[in-house]
């Protein structure tokens, strides 16, 4: 069972992302029914209905969150019984435990009691916020905060805030959304955006205040930020929060103009609101792997220097030649391995164990392979993002580009683990133990789903809408996934210089997604441009790749 | 405990074991990490870069011939990072096998390998 640990960390990581998710859509749902639907629904078209609606959505995020808090609990109170040999009384008593427990206690009572009828009297409608912040407070215990040697009560404080802040703004989005989609009359979409504008402005501006401080007393200075992986996980927030940014001020723009009696694009506002939902679930999962490392602050040793990032980083010729596989360290080894084993008559070892955590040998045949690898992927993506620009500008033929990712997605299956099957010895089946193999293979699944539905869908054969959804969703899946991604290599400088390399083609991968999914769904200009814009990102992923380099 | 119990506790335990591998860790100790130290009585100290629940971590001395030893941890309130013990020990080389609880919540573990050195 041992040889499972690596591929039960990762999934861990994805549990905690849907915590957070679910947390701050209810506590978001129960601020947006309380300050923002409720006062309102009187003077709303169909208000009764649209509450109705939030309600039925916070009450489904309570639920979600009493069941993934109660999965992460339940792993935490398992693994502590089990090693330290300690009594389910004992460590229900530990202080996570503890904090978890009032979570679930507090999403119960929200997803009993939310309803319509106790969102009409004051003092019920108290309560549930009550919870909610008892709720939150107890979220603040499990966080870096609370382990903190110094300043816990301020960095409990700023772990609350920038929680609060995120459910304001984010986790009440999918509300927005919700009524905006059942909202016709000019004046109740006024109403509803220039009070949704000015608790997001709230929301930001915690998040900003909250984020600068732990900035400060977490990442500590610019070797932090750029030299450790929690530092480059900042910074992927940082650039998807300027993102959100950017579509909040397309928002705020027209609300603004609807609040002056002016015409403006309600469209726009639902369409960028979708898209604010998508990168803001994406922040929470990059939340989610920040936890599994220590802060920067903490990190004073093994940094990566400007110096080694820019030798890394030095323009070179892409490698188009691969290595022979029997140079590879892993083959040569097997060949000992079977050399040794035929002269004493036994039956030859495997050179590895998938999923051991013992990291295979590596030599720099392997380098050269997993870079050929690297680069060849990267002409592919910058093939398709040329004949997806090509095919935008009219050129027929081109319409056939996502046939190229099926090719990359073989290659990549092939290529991308050689001591697996084909290539190598490993079994097919027994490899998926393996997290890196797991984590290519599904990429490789999703590579060869949306292609499939592009495809089919540019040349007419699926005629459905919701068929052309599938493509920019898993491409910012995949995106998303990819800043969970983990490559296991013995030194801890590689591993982050890699990492380096891997952040800005996730974020692209995400951008890349919902800008596909706004030319889709917007209608005019805005669609028009989303449709020059993801393909450019889909040629910078490719420059990217081309430029990577493990050595 | 039925056999499938324990299968999925050890699942869980494991899932949730690599939930922050990296969050708490070692920052200093004694013995040091690779280190020396004399036979005989010894204070170990392990301290780290968070709060840890002292009452609900561990620590094993591993001898070279693979024996286990677990080491009763003293709690002390005035050092909320740090896991002390002692142990008899003998020449020759040992690990220290740690697991810490940070009050946070998160699981971290690891091995500090050094050696006792004959006493002067």
């Amino acid at each position: 069972m041992a040889l499972l640990v690596d591929i039960f960390g990762y999934l861990s990581v994805i549990l905690h992302g849907f915590v957070i998710v679910t947390q701050s859509m209810m506590l978001g749902g129960l601020l947006f029914l309380t300050f923002l639907l409720h006062p309102l629904s009187s003077r709303l078209s169909q208000g009764e209905m649209l509450e109705r609606r939030v309600v039925r959505l916070t009450r489904w995020s309570a639920w979600g969150l009493l069941l993934s808090e109660l999965a992460t609990t339940a792993l935490q109170v398992s693994v502590l019984m089990s090693t330290v040999d300690l009594p389910f009384t004992n460590v229900m008593q530990a202080s996570f435990a503890v904090a978890g427990s009032i979570k679930m206690l507090c999403a119960l009572l929200i997803a009993l009691c939310l309803g319509q009828r106790s969102m009409a009297t004051p003092l019920p409608r108290a309560l549930l916020l009550l919870a909610g912040l008892v709720e939150l407070a107890a979220a603040t215990a499990t966080t870096h905060a609370y382990a903190r040697l110094d300043h816990n009560a301020l960095l409990m404080a700023v772990e609350g805030l920038h929680q609060f802040g995120a459910a304001i703004w984010i986790g009440a989005i999918p509300s927005f959304v919700l009524v905006l989609r059942h909202l016709q009359d000019v004046d109740s979409l006024r109403r509803v955006g220039v009070r949704f504008s000015r608790m997001s402005m709230l929301g930001v501006a915690c998040i900003l205040l909250s984020g600068i401080t732990m900035w400060v007393f977490y990442v500590g200075d610019l070797p932090g930020f750029y030299g450790t992986a929690y530092g480059v996980m900042v910074g992927a927030k940082v650039a998807m929060f300027i993102g959100l940014l950017g579509l909040g001020l397309g928002n705020f723009l027209v609300t603004e103009r609807l609040r002056k009696g002016r015409d403006a694009s309600v469209t726009r506002m639902r369409r960028f609101a979708e898209v604010e939902i998508g990168i803001g679930f994406t922040i929470f999962f990059a939340a989610a792997s920040l936890t599994s490392v220590p802060p920067a602050v903490d990190l004073t040793t093994d940094r990566v220097s400007l110096h080694e990032i820019a030798v890394r980083n030095a323009p070179a010729w892409p490698r188009l030649s691969s290595p022979d596989h029997d140079t590879l360290a892993i083959s040569q080894l097997q060949t000992q391995l079977d050399q040794d084993a035929a002269r004493d008559h036994q039956v030859a070892q495997a050179a590895t164990t998938p999923g051991s955590g013992i990291l295979p040998p590596r030599n720099a045949e392997d380098i050269a392979w997993s870079e050929y690898n690297h680069h060849w992927a990267g002409i592919f993506v910058l093939l398709i993002g040329f004949m997806a620009l090509l095919s935008r500008a009219g050129v027929r033929w081109a319409r056939h580009w996502p046939l190229l990712f099926l090719l990359m997605a073989a290659f990549l299956l092939l290529r991308s683990d050689p001591e697996v099957w084909p290539l190598g010895q490993e079994g097919w089946w027994v490899a998926w133990r393996d997290v890196e193999v797991a984590q290519h293979r599904f990429f490789v699944l999703l590579i060869i789903l949306f292609a499939t539905f592009e495809w089919s869908v540019r040349t007419g054969r699926l005629k459905s809408e919701r068929a052309a959804w599938v493509f920019p969703l898993l491409v910012a899946v995949g995106g998303a996934m990819l800043l969970t991604h983990s490559h296991q290599i013995s030194n801890v400088k590689d591993q982050m210089l890699i990492e380096l390399t891997h952040t800005p083609l996730a974020l692209a991968g995400v951008a890349a997604g919902w800008a596909r999914w706004l030319e889709l769904r917007l209608p005019g200009r805005g669609g028009r441009v989303a449709g020059y814009v993801w393909p450019a990102c889909f040629m910078l992923i490719g420059v990217i790749l081309l430029w990577y380099r493990e050595a | 405990m039925p056999l499938h119990c324990r299968v999925a506790i050890v699942i869980l335990a494991l899932l949730a074991s690599l939930n922050a591998s990296a969050h708490a860790i070692l920052t200093e100790s004694t013995p040091k990490l690779n280190g020396s130290v004399s036979a005989g009585h010894q204070a170990l100290a392990l301290k780290y870069n968070s709060k840890i629940d002292q009452g609900r971590s561990r620590l094993v001395l591993i001898a070279a011939d693979k024996s286990e030893t677990p080491l009763a941890i003293t709690a002390h309130a005035d050092k909320p990072n740090e896991l002390d013990s002692a142990a008899d020990l003998k020449p020759g080389t040992y690990v220290i096998r740690w697991q810490a609880l940070a009050l946070d919540g998160h699981i971290t573990r690891g091995d500090l390998p050094f050696t006792v050195t004959a006493a002067p």
